[in-house]
């Protein structure tokens, strides 16, 4: 397995010169840019292991120093490896993700289920005799890391397939672009190349088969890496040109589009994917969506990498490497390579026993401490908005504010607690209540504190929590309520004469004794009573176009409109 | 014109509630020197009314030809510049705004105004150079700057203008603007007082008070001038001639109130709370002041308590008025005010009936 990997990298490497230009190139364009993605997660590893570091600053120096040294292999070790990557690569140097490349159906850690549709997808249209299919696209989503263009490679090995692919190119950086424009190369956006290079599938994808296989192996497509789209208009030609490739296409074509895990995020980019998604989905492409690797399938496959490599790594640790890891396999694997180079490199240095203690020590801290993350190499996982909503209004508290539904949290008998919580969303409302417009670093320190506070009482008031079941969560009514206060105080002020005329009173004298009053003398007639809650209902339902102009939270207001179901 | 206005008496001589004070305004008015002039007491005694008789007392008639502006005052701040809009009610020889309308700028509204006025004064017929007189309204909802703010500018322009000040409770007034003016406390008028001033209303209206009935609706105004003749004449709207047994119309938020304290003695937990906000909304989008709602919830809760309860409410009540008053969002407030009453309702129930 292992001489099968190498061969592959050895031939990525050569292809890195040429993968300037787009061209449609085999299979191996995967590895390169799989190996791409791994130097990004090692470097985010290293990151997480700074962070460590620093938490652990306060246990003593010698500990202190010794990670130093891991560090500093680490780094040895990897930058080695890229140095001699081209050349020759040592068993042990190569990175494990490469390594235990899943060769067959049965080694994906992604859903069984997943990879047969996907399979019978491609059965189906790889059949010699098919029948004219209109969808010829299939959309697979999914965050980083859950096996996504693995599984097409070994479906398409599975099934003698060639995966040919959209190789992305790299980008042209200014410097670059002025010394090509010296020398007369016209400068093109990548977005021109994709747009190009679809376009010749479209027309020529068949052609392009028959001269290059002689015995003609059925075809993939694989489109792994969008270019990037800035702005409006470049995003609908990719949008435009998607559309038509999932129209026109005679190749099965797979396009993979990874999610950057919260759908709710304010980024421009993930809502165009989102967009995207859509648009395609509605030209007929077919969607499958992986979910992250489960923990459990995710700890199997490290479990045998360990078996393989004969290192004895802890069942806790390979626990919690799978736990952190957010169901990124390639992020768990890297991750396990490292914990797993640290062992030996500990033999190496022929360090002291004592090292050898404060080394077991250290590793059974984290198993030990309350916040299961923080190991050196958790992956650095924002929650999305929902899901810390869900994390503290379901009060779990082994680890961010929606004040209005807390209620809807609570155990019914549990009037004490939603004391509890009121008042801290109170001193929260306290505490911001002395922001005044302008903006500065102490009033960023009280809002986090408020915020803070928020969150901790309501954390800690929720003594006896309900346990998880479908939630309505609705937007908060507050912003509405101010707002069709303040139209209403306008109206009033313009419909009285008395105010006119007279004085300016107050609003308060207003509302509590001039309104009521004139609605019953505005009438004549003692029948048209109009309750104030019908009447603020229907305030509310004519003011919704105007709240919605309003500065709420932009993530709130994207969200509000639906009720989500409990996660 | 509704009957609040028309019989508003309009010079000093007419006020029938507040005789003494009156008298004493006229004496002192009279006399040339002026000082500030600070009015408070609850809304609905007629503070209005004595300010402004006393401007019409100091200028004559022409203080009642007032026109209405949405002025817009630039202001320079610091490092930029505002733009503040406010509505200002003013004649000749004074101006009345409420500068707490501005919100947080209000300071920057109160020097501006002073400013102004103190630049060009009126001159008056022996060409002695006279004063202008400013009106502020709701000075205890001024912010705590701007009092500051105002002290200042009185001292500066004191020769040029006078202040009189009303507000509802002088004890959010800061004691360095108490010091500078004279203080007037205007009483509610007591139930006889308002009974009084009914019936003559009722004698210009030319109408037939069956006996006691002027009598309840005074006894209804909880001592507030203005809405008994409010309510009188929403009575004489709804019903004429009067009967004994008229109902006299209840203001619409009080009964939304007394009907969510009643919601609150019938169930406490959380699900019952999340409705008493959704009223508690309601009354907010109608403008009104939760200081208000949570004083009037008090005390419908109040009549229904049991006295071993009424002080612990009481003191809880107290503290949430404080802390809404320090925070922003009311809502909050009310809302933990009603779940400590819950919470204590509940324990006081399982302790007694188990």
């Amino acid at each position: 397995m292992a001489k099968r990997n190498c061969v592959v990298i050895l031939s990525s490497e050569d292809e890195d010169a040429a993968s300037n230009v787009p061209s449609l190139s085999s299979s191996r364009s995967y590895t390169k840019t799989n190996s791409k993605s791994k130097s990004r997660s090692t470097s985010t590893s290293s990151r997480g292991r700074k962070k460590a570091r620093a938490s652990h600053s306060r246990s003593h120096l010698s500990k202190l120093h010794e990670i130093d040294l891991f560090g500093d292999d680490f780094n040895e070790v990897f930058t080695g490896s890229k140095v001699s990557a081209g050349t020759q690569r040592s068993f042990a140097e190569e990175l494990w993700v490469d390594k235990y490349k899943p060769n067959s159906l049965e080694e994906l850690a992604v859903h069984k289920k997943k990879v047969e549709d996907v399979k019978t997808w491609f059965e189906e249209r790889l059949k010699p005799l098919k029948g004219v299919y209109n969808n010829n696209v299939l959309l697979i989503s999914g965050q980083a890391g859950v096996g996504k263009s693995a599984s097409i490679h070994v479906i398409a090995s599975h099934l003698g397939a060639i995966v040919y692919g959209w190789n992305t190119p790299t980008p042209v950086i200014w410097q670059e672009h002025l010394y090509n424009s010296g020398t007369g190369t016209q400068y093109t956006s990548k977005l021109d190349e994709f747009e190009s290079f679809v376009e010749r599938v479209r027309k020529y994808g068949l052609l392009l088969t028959s001269c290059t296989g002689e015995s003609k192996p059925p075809i993939i497509l694989l489109i792994d890496d969008l270019p990037m789209t800035n702005g409006k208009s470049a995003f609908g030609r990719l949008k435009n040109c998607l559309q038509f490739l999932v129209k026109s296409t005679q190749i099965p074509t797979a396009i993979l589009l990874t999610d950057y895990g919260n759908a709710d995020s304010v980024d421009y980019n993930a809502r165009c994917l989102e967009e995207l998604k859509l648009s395609l989905e509605s030209s007929g492409a077919c969607k499958v969506a992986f979910n992250p690797i489960t923990a459990n399938s995710m700890k199997k496959i490290l479990f045998r990498i360990c078996q393989v490599e004969q290192c004895d790594v802890t069942a806790e640790y390979v626990d919690l490497i799978a736990k952190t890891s957010g169901g990124d396999i390639r992020h768990a694997i890297t991750s396990l390579q490292f914990f797993c180079l640290k062992p030996n490199l500990v033999n190496s240095l022929a360090s002291s026993t004592c090292s050898h203690g404060s080394l077991n020590e250290e590793s059974n801290k984290p198993v030990r401490s309350d916040y299961g993350y923080s190991l050196h190499f958790g992956r650095d996982e924002a929650l999305s908005l929902f899901h810390a909503l869900g994390k503290f209004l379901h009060n779990k508290r082994e680890t961010g504010v929606g004040t209005e539904y807390v209620l809807d949290f609570l155990d019914d008998e549990a009037i004490d607690d939603a004391w509890t919580l009121s008042s801290y969303l109170g001193d929260a409302d306290i505490l911001l209540a002395k922001l005044r417009g302008s903006y500065n670093e102490a009033e960023g320190v009280l809002q986090s504190a408020a915020a803070s506070i928020a969150v901790r009482g309501v954390l800690f008031g929720n003594s006896n929590p309900l346990s998880s079941r479908w939630h309505a969560v609705r937007r908060p009514k507050l912003w509405q309520v101010e707002k069709a206060s303040l139209y209403k105080n306008e109206v009033d002020r313009l419909r009285i004469p008395a105010c006119k005329r007279f004085s300016s009173y107050h609003m308060s004298i207003m509302a509590t004794e001039y309104m009521p009053m004139l609605k019953l003398l505005g009438n004549r007639a003692c029948g048209g009573y109009d309750g104030p809650s019908q009447k603020s209902s229907r305030n509310l339902e004519m003011e919704d176009f105007d709240f919605d102009k309003m500065d709420l939270d932009e993530q709130s207001r994207g969200i509000s409109d639906d009720d989500i179901e409990d996660w | 014109m509704l009957w609040v206005d028309k019989y508003r008496p309009k010079t000093l001589d007419h006020v029938m509630v507040h005789t003494d004070i009156a008298h004493n305004l006229k004496k002192l008015v009279t006399e040339q020197d002026c000082p500030h002039l600070l009015f408070y007491g609850p809304s609905g005694s007629g503070k209005k009314t004595l300010i402004m008789a006393v401007l019409r007392q100091m200028f004559g008639p022409g203080a009642e030809k007032v026109k209405v502006e949405n002025r817009t005052w630039k202001v320079d701040a610091g490092s930029r510049s505002l733009d503040i809009e406010l509505t200002t009610l003013s004649s000749a020889n004074h101006i009345e705004i409420s500068p707490s309308d501005a919100g947080f700028q209000d300071r920057y509204v109160v020097q501006e105004v002073i400013k102004e006025m103190a630049k060009n004064r009126p001159i008056d017929t022996k060409g002695k150079k006279g004063f202008k007189v400013l009106v502020l309204n709701d000075v205890d909802k001024l912010s705590r700057e701007a009092q500051h703010s105002l002290r200042r500018t009185m001292e500066k322009y004191s020769v040029y203008c006078r202040l009189i000040l009303c507000c509802n409770s002088s004890s959010r007034v800061t004691e360095a603007i108490r010091s500078r003016c004279l203080n007037v406390r205007i009483n509610a008028p007591s139930e006889e007082k308002i009974l009084e001033v009914l019936e003559l209303i009722g004698k210009k209206e030319e109408l037939q008070l069956p006996p006691g009935f002027a009598a309840r609706i005074a006894e209804k105004s909880n001592r507030n001038l203005r809405r008994a003749i409010l309510a009188f004449e929403t009575c004489r709207v709804q019903q004429y001639p009067f009967t004994n047994k008229q109902a006299i119309p209840p203001m619409d938020w009080e009964e939304h109130i007394s009907e969510i304290a009643s919601d609150i003695m019938k169930e406490q937990s959380p699900k019952r709370l999340f409705q008493v906000r959704g009223k508690l909304y309601d009354l907010l989008i109608n403008c009104i002041p939760p200081e208000i709602i949570l004083k009037r919830l008090l005390h419908e809760l109040l009549r229904k308590l049991d006295a071993e309860l009424k002080h612990e409410v009481c003191h809880w009540a107290a503290y949430y008025e404080h802390r809404m008053r320090l925070g922003q969002k009311a809502i909050f407030h009310i809302e933990a005010f009603v779940a400590k009453f819950m919470s204590i309702y509940k324990s006081f129930l399982i302790a007694t009936f188990g």
